[in-house]
């Protein structure tokens, strides 16, 4: 079982090679789409910058940086899932066609090959920024060791949302929509204060879709770390992780007994 | 201008059938403004910001989104793919105005998902915010002239950006820029969060006038505000088709004298 | 030595069935009803390790349903499947490193980058040792003629050359059965023979199994002893191409040049295809009149030129897919 863990993370680095040359094919686009995303990064940063400027203190307890902090880590860690898993959001498209079945034939495992298949451009813009936001904000020493662990968790979490999202489609027929719904949720509630959001919406983003965990939580640990939030933020992305991938396999022992079909022949 | 009625009928057919797509942005702007709502309640302690009310806010984030809803930028990558795929240059030879038949099929594109978004966007008004104190009736026909004089700014100028296509092979940056010109100065905060000489600046510009413009209308109307918004919009309407005309007929000579 | 064994392999599909028009909709949302659709119904045979197969029938007979069970995709609903000694279903993933498929419209090449590279990933997703593979690369290269375009990106090339480019990638694991659905569609002749030399040499070098799915008779007539045709599920047709070449129509074409302007006599079980006055084509029914007798009823001193053949494969299968299980 390890020797097939250990076979499929080389895997995933060798697509990485691999679909760095295919991006360096179209460098123009390349900077092209990484200015996009910065820009567009960006003026969300002069939103906030204005928006603490007028309003003169904190907002829900976040300063500034801790707004940008969000932003750090949710960026870069967008951009970490996108780098090595652009596909995740083609899950779909992929079922519909039939182009999953390039990579059944394949001796590797559906799931990651498929993932891993695609890198997107635009996404090292974002893995990027939230460097350099770190930087431009003088990250204290605190802020920048949650940030080195919590990109990865973010970048966990992301992928796993998205896969188990797309992974309905083996269930229910195409839910693209909802898989890229729950992708864009993921990135618009984890790029705002926490303390905005309460009640059920508080409770749903905590548990069953814990976005709370790919930003807040980390935030929450620069203030105030502990061991046991630490592990629970470890916790939960493994879980989760398993969780999506459990969800897809079943759904593909479905898609294999062919009640999806017809239309794809 | 009958031709130009046909086509936006036939697209009003065409686009009954993309239905789905409709659902995602619907929930998207339900989302979107759930967000905000839920951070201006969070900001807001009863007062005001900036001349604006907790409740003027949000009306003002439901009527930004409503009109970039409405706008269709698909135009851009519609000009993109037009232009790049050589399509665009048998266009010369049909019997009418390749920007304003664009414009034709665009109204008749998004008739069903504006009513459906004004109507959202009405709703979601009144459900998270609560009627406008103050509401003049008579606002509303000044508000239409200003809603669809923004919706063809904005969409004039995507064209224009989109037809650059002729020139530039990565236009994609125009686009960018030109979409968060018009995010950051307007559709997220009115102007008057900006200091006041970027206010005064940006009165006169086009991006502001797209989103804030009409928005600002709904939500705090006065005569002397719409004698000032319209007519600035009206100048930029017909600047914004005056290059969109120029762009596309300078290009397409372009296309035809090289072979595309 | 049986490569590939199908035993009673069956499928059966529950495809919900709506009627038109909105009621009809509501009510599929609330009361699904279901209907089952027999896609491969009881197919049973058996495929010999280096044998080359034509699996040939009508659009929607079951061909690619059939395919998907033997490769693994999909799971049977009843009845067996052995590949390579192998169960498709439950052990795909080991069967997969011993079995290459070159699907139509699929490809397992990446568009942007030259096909090197995407050679290189499969050297990886399928575990093929450095030596080996450089190996296998060298010998595959100067089998198809890559040489030339190894480094382009695939976007650039032609199709024929993105072709050659993907049966190397899936030969480069070195499979011992070539799963093959459409390889020739849209090519020109010439690269449609490249490609059957290089099956025929693959097959017979390295004793490459060969599962063929085509809509092209000549890649059927050229390639394979054998074949099957499917046709609503069930196996219509099983007999060497030879045979169904000869046996199966019963009939055969004639042409005829004249020195001297004549024209043909009536006779029963001749049919008279074309007819100007120095020549006639003719077909003969063989079930009717020996060929013997009907070229013995011909004035050998008036021929100029003659020339006998079967009807093109092209006629036999349509016939075989119109007259489905009514075979000899």
């Amino acid at each position: 079982m390890f020797t097939e863990v250990k076979k499929h993370i080389k895997l995933i680095f060798k697509y990485f090679t691999f679909n760095l040359s295919a991006i360096a094919e179209y460098r123009t686009s390349f900077f092209v789409q990484v200015f996009g995303m910065a820009l567009n990064n960006a003026s969300f940063a002069f939103f906030w910058w204005v928006l603490f400027d007028k309003l003169g203190g904190g907002i829900g307890g976040y300063g500034f940086r801790d707004v940008m902090f969000l932003w750090a880590v949710a960026s870069t860690g967008f951009g970490l899932a996108h780098v090595f898993f652009a596909n995740m959001n083609n899950i779909s498209g992929m079922i519909m066609t039939g182009e999953l079945d390039t990579y059944l034939l394949q001796p590797k495992n559906p799931l990651i090959n498929s993932i891993a298949a695609r890198m997107s451009a635009t996404s090292w813009g974002d893995f990027l920024y939230g460097i350099i936001l770190m930087l431009l904000i003088k990250a204290s020493g605190m802020m920048w060791i949650m940030f080195a662990i919590s990109i990865f968790t973010a970048a966990i979490l992301i992928t796993s949302i998205a896969v188990a999202g797309h992974s309905l489609t083996f269930y229910f027929g195409n839910m693209e929509a909802v898989g890229r719904t729950l992708w864009e949720f993921t990135i618009t509630f984890s790029i705002y204060p926490e303390t905005i959001f309460r009640g059920p919406v508080k409770a749903l983003i905590m548990t069953a879709l814990p976005i709370g965990f790919i930003t807040h939580i980390p935030l929450r640990m620069v203030y105030n770390f502990s061991w046991g939030t630490l592990f629970l933020l470890l916790g939960v992305a493994i879980t989760y992780a398993l969780f999506a991938f459990a969800l897809y396999m079943f759904g593909l022992k479905r898609y294999e007994s062919g009640n999806l079909i017809i239309t794809r022949m | 201008m009958s031709k130009y009625l046909a086509m936006a009928g036939i697209s009003i057919k065409n686009s009954l059938v993309y239905r789905a797509n409709v659902t995602g942005r619907i929930i998207f702007y339900f989302v979107f403004i759930f967000v905000f709502f839920s951070l201006w309640s969070m900001v807001y302690s009863g007062n005001e910001i900036a001349g604006y009310s907790l409740r003027q806010m949000i009306w003002y984030v439901c009527m930004t989104e409503l009109v970039v809803f409405c706008s269709g930028s698909g135009i851009f990558g519609i000009m993109n793919h037009e232009v790049k795929s050589g399509e665009i240059a048998y266009q010369l030879v049909r019997p009418w105005n390749y920007v304003y038949k664009q414009f034709a099929s665009m109204l008749g594109n998004i008739t069903f998902s504006a009513l459906v978004f004004t109507l959202m966007a009405i709703i979601l008004g009144m459900v998270f915010a609560g009627p406008l104190k103050g509401f003049n009736a008579a606002a509303i026909p000044f508000i239409v002239v200003s809603f669809l004089l923004s919706i063809a700014m904005n969409f004039f100028f995507l064209m224009s950006l989109g037809l650059l296509a002729f020139y530039f092979e990565e236009n994609g940056p125009f686009y960018f820029i030109y979409q968060k010109l018009l995010f950051v100065f307007g559709m997220l905060l009115p102007i008057e969060f900006l200091p006041l000489w970027a206010q005064g600046i940006l009165r006169y510009l086009p991006f502001s006038l797209i989103t804030w413009g009409p928005a600002k209308m709904v939500v705090d109307f006065s005569y002397g505000y719409a004698m000032e918004i319209i007519p600035l919009q009206i100048i930029w309407c017909i600047g914004a088709i005056a290059l969109a005309q120029f762009v596309f007929s300078r290009g397409v000579r372009k296309v035809n004298v090289h072979g595309g | 030595m049986a490569a590939i064994i199908l035993d009673n392999l069956s499928k059966t599909y529950k495809v919900k069935v709506k009627g038109e028009g909105f009621s009809n909709t509501l009510r599929s949302l609330v009361k699904p009803e279901y209907k089952s659709v027999e896609a491969v119904k009881k197919v049973s045979f058996a495929v010999d390790e280096g044998e080359m197969l034509a699996f040939i029938g009508p659009n929607g007979a079951g061909k690619s349903t059939t395919i998907k069970m033997l490769t693994g995709i999909l799971h049977p609903t009843s009845g067996e499947a052995e590949v390579l000694g192998l169960n498709p279903v439950k052990e795909r993933k080991i069967l997969s490193y011993k079995i290459g498929a070159v699907f139509g419209q699929k490809s397992q090449l990446s568009f942007h980058l030259p096909p090197l590279d995407s050679f290189r990933l499969l050297s990886s997703v399928y575990e093929i040792e450095k030596d080996l593979y450089e190996k296998r690369l060298k010998r595959l290269t100067d089998l198809l003629e890559l040489g030339e375009f190894l480094d382009s990106p695939v976007r650039k090339l032609s199709l024929g050359q993105r072709v050659r480019c993907e049966f190397a990638a899936s030969l480069l694991h070195a499979p011992k059965i070539l799963f093959l659905d459409e390889p020739t569609i849209g090519l020109d002749v010439v690269v449609k023979h490249k490609i059957r030399d290089l099956i025929k040499r693959l097959n017979k070098e390295e004793g490459v199994t060969v599962f063929l799915t085509s809509h092209d008779a000549g890649d059927v007539e050229n390639l394979c002893r054998r074949a099957i045709v499917i046709d609503h599920g069930c196996v219509a047709v099983d007999m060497s191409v030879k045979k169904m070449k000869y046996d199966y129509l019963n009939k055969k074409v004639v042409s005829l040049k004249f020195s001297e302007q004549a024209s043909l006599q009536d006779m029963k079980g001749v049919n008279i295809l074309k007819s100007t006055p120095y020549a006639v084509k003719f077909s003969v029914d063989t079930r009717t009149v020996p060929i013997g007798k009907v070229l013995a009823g011909l004035d050998s001193d008036n021929l100029a030129d003659i020339t006998i053949e079967e009807p093109p494969m092209e006629e036999i299968i349509a016939a075989i897919y119109t007259n489905g299980r009514e075979v000899g």
